[in-house]
């Protein structure tokens, strides 16, 4: 038979029980094969390359020990691991109450499947909330079960048998990273947010032409770096506006009704 | 205030723009006749396109939509606006047309008529604006008074088409077309640029400086100018007083300038702009149609002269009048524009520019092409160069096709964001 790292182990053990006792010899960790009920649920999502991950070894270990038994080892598939380096953005920034935990390892000791719990407690997930899987190895064929479900995945260990995996809904990133990228045209509320005990007001309505303009500019000149200007006025002040722009200012104009329009201005860098 | 239609407003420049190109092409059609006396048919219809479609019209649109600027009070009556569009929309090719083919009687003279209640209502609207104005201003005083003499040039106007067919008149029609020109160049468009850009020009350059007092002497000594002018001009047994009048709108000119560089010192915007650089320019671009008529006056009559009246004719019409509308277009009609597109802001995005919708670099290589075009067609006046004549009013042309691009890119313009 000739095998891969995508090759299922329950292929290998279809087509040589063998291949039990070899890939027990690889790690203790796969000791949990012996179990009937557990080899069953496990080794038909299992491929070659899962397996390594959760036995901590390479899938050169699994192929050298399968050699002999005839397998033959076609060429490598390109497999990526499913572990991130690096902490992906959805789970920076994520508080206590945001991630939930669940601890499959009582349920494994007791021999028992998980998947259906984390299935069910995935479905559960409030929006922007994180699932954290708690386990004794990296639940690889987990990992590509619920990827295909629109979840993405962080792997950490935290100890050598404890194992956190992170799952996060896929739409909650797109929706978050839309929210980020609108940054460049942010709102209103926004803004004002961010400026909120930075806001220098002026009420230009009452001053006759050209005062108005002169008077934003003034102020322009005393704003701080970290500051913006809060302008109610009575037209949008279209002569203004290139003035802001030559002087790296952006702003927002929000009509409050027929002769009122108020305008955020603040400082315009790149990064925004 | 409420702000001024934009259908208002808008119809009048892309009249204007459209004048502009098609004077520049009935110009190149008309290189032959600079070799002889100004009162030529093609030349009075350039003259009238120029003027009228061109220069007025362009004024009266950027007038309206600048009432509430400059009159501190809302534009009365947006509908008399629109009737006077279509009043002179409609007038000016019968009187063009009338002129260049000569046909004196009934096309040119509908033409002269329609125009003719186009600026009355006009007069009407911007004097009831006025009216209601709270405060009493000066550039309200130098648009109304700019406004009457246009007036008094489109009635003359009228009386001398109607003189050519009936009898009005003591003499004919030549004898009064200085006055007739005179009163339209000094009193409407002088007056007007004077007194509008007495007011817009420390704006743009966002300047704190105001001589109200200084204003006034320019106000004087142009009108006082003028009317000297016109009363030695039509009284040929007057001792000739011409030099006189032409000193008093100099020095009010000067004056003028004074306060421009003033505003100019005291401003608070680093960064002068294209547009208004050429604004500033064509203030002293009003220097050479000065410059000819001295050399004018200076000799014994205009009759041994037809190329200086014909280049002091062109320095105004395409020199002065021309520069300083094609800096002014686009440093209103974008912000024109914009206010209408962008009318209901949310707060919620970034828009692009108002001085972003039109194309810079169209608009610098319609400068040059002006400016090259402008220069070598009134040296080829001087000269008396015909070969110089062609190539350069085809500049003109190409400058002015890339103009009526431009403002049609920026008519276009649809909502963006950034």
């Amino acid at each position: 038979m000739k095998i891969n790292p995508a090759t299922k182990i329950a292929n290998l053990l279809k087509h040589d029980i063998r291949a039990l006792d070899a890939i027990i010899s690889i790690s203790p960790r796969f000791e949990k094969l012996r179990n009937p009920l557990l080899r069953k649920l496990l080794a038909g999502r299992t491929t070659i390359a899962m397996a390594s991950k959760i036995g901590g070894c390479t899938v050169d270990d699994f192929m050298e020990q399968l050699k002999p038994l005839g397998f033959e080892t076609e060429e490598r598939l390109q497999e990526e691991g499913h572990t991130h380096a690096v902490l992906p953005h959805w789970l920076l920034n994520k508080s206590k109450q945001e991630i939930e935990e669940l601890d499959v390892r009582p349920v494994l000791d007791a021999g028992q499947d998980p998947l259906k719990q984390i299935l069910n407690a995935l479905n559960k997930l409030p929006q922007y909330h994180v699932l954290k899987v708690i386990n004794t190895f990296e639940p690889t064929p987990l990992i590509s079960m619920v990827e295909k479900k629109g979840f993405a995945s962080y792997v950490e260990a935290e100890a050598e048998d404890l194992i956190a995996t992170y799952f996060y809904k896929k739409s909650d990133i797109q929706e978050a990273s839309s929210k980020n990228s609108h940054r460049e045209g942010e709102d209103w509320e926004e803004i004002l947010a961010r400026y909120k005990d930075h806001l220098v007001q002026i009420d230009v309505r009452a001053l006759p032409m050209p005062q108005p303009m002169m008077t934003i500019l003034e102020a322009l000149e005393h704003l701080a770096a970290d500051e913006a200007l809060f302008v109610e006025h009575k037209k949008t002040p279209v002569y203004l506006l290139p003035e802001l722009r030559e002087r790296g200012f952006d702003y927002r104009i929000k009509e409050i009704e027929d002769q009122h329009v108020q305008l955020l201005i603040f400082k315009w860098n790149e990064s925004n | 205030m409420q702000d001024v239609p934009v259908d208002v407003v808008v119809p009048f420049y892309l009249y204007a723009a459209l004048c502009y190109l098609i004077s520049c092409v009935m110009l190149i059609f008309s290189t032959g006749s600079f070799q002889g006396h100004h009162f030529q048919p093609n030349l009075l219809a350039i003259t009238h396109a120029m003027a009228l479609g061109w220069g007025t019209m362009m004024i009266l649109g950027a007038s309206y939509q600048l009432i509430p600027v400059l009159v501190e009070s809302q534009l009365q009556s947006p509908w008399l606006a629109r009737v006077s569009f279509v009043l002179a929309a409609l007038g000016i090719p019968f009187l063009v047309y009338g002129f260049y083919t000569f046909h004196l009687g009934w096309v040119s003279q509908a033409g002269a008529i329609a125009v003719n209640l186009a600026i009355i209502f006009y007069v009407i609207n911007l004097a009831w604006s006025v009216a209601k104005s709270k405060t009493e201003n000066i550039h309200a005083i130098f648009m109304l008074t700019a406004s009457c003499w246009l007036l008094v040039t489109t009635l003359l106007g009228l009386i001398l088409l109607l003189n050519f067919t009936i009898d009005l008149l003591p003499q004919d029609s030549l004898f009064y077309l200085s006055t007739h020109a005179h009163s339209g160049i000094v009193g409407w468009f002088l007056l007007l640029v004077l007194g509008v850009g007495s007011r817009l020009i420390p704006m743009f350059l966002i300047s704190k400086y105001t001589n109200d007092r200084l204003l006034w002497l320019v106000y004087i000594l142009v009108n006082l100018g003028l009317l000297l002018f016109m009363v030695t001009e039509l009284n040929p047994r007057f001792p000739d007083l011409h030099i006189w009048a032409v000193i008093l709108i100099s020095g009010g000119i000067g004056l003028f300038f004074y306060f421009i560089v003033k505003a100019y010192q005291q401003r608070i915007r680093r960064k002068v702009d294209e547009q208004i650089k050429l604004s500033l320019a064509s203030v002293g671009m009003f220097m050479i149609p000065l410059m000819v008529l001295l050399v004018l006056l200076s000799g014994a009559g205009t009759a041994d002269r037809p190329e200086w009246v014909l280049a002091y004719g062109f320095c105004i019409f395409f020199g002065w009048l021309t520069a300083i509308i094609l800096g002014m277009t686009f440093k209103t009609l974008p912000f024109i524009i914009w206010s209408k597109v962008y009318q209901h802001p949310s707060g919620r995005n970034r828009h692009p520019d108002p001085k972003d919708l039109f194309d810079h670099k169209i608009y610098q290589y319609s400068m040059w092409l002006y400016i090259s075009g402008f220069f070598g067609f009134l040296l080829g006046v001087l000269l008396k160069v015909e070969f110089l004549l062609l190539p350069t009013a085809a500049l003109l042309i190409l400058s002015a096709v890339l103009y009526v691009w431009n403002v049609g890119k920026v008519l276009l313009h649809k909502a963006k964001k950034l």
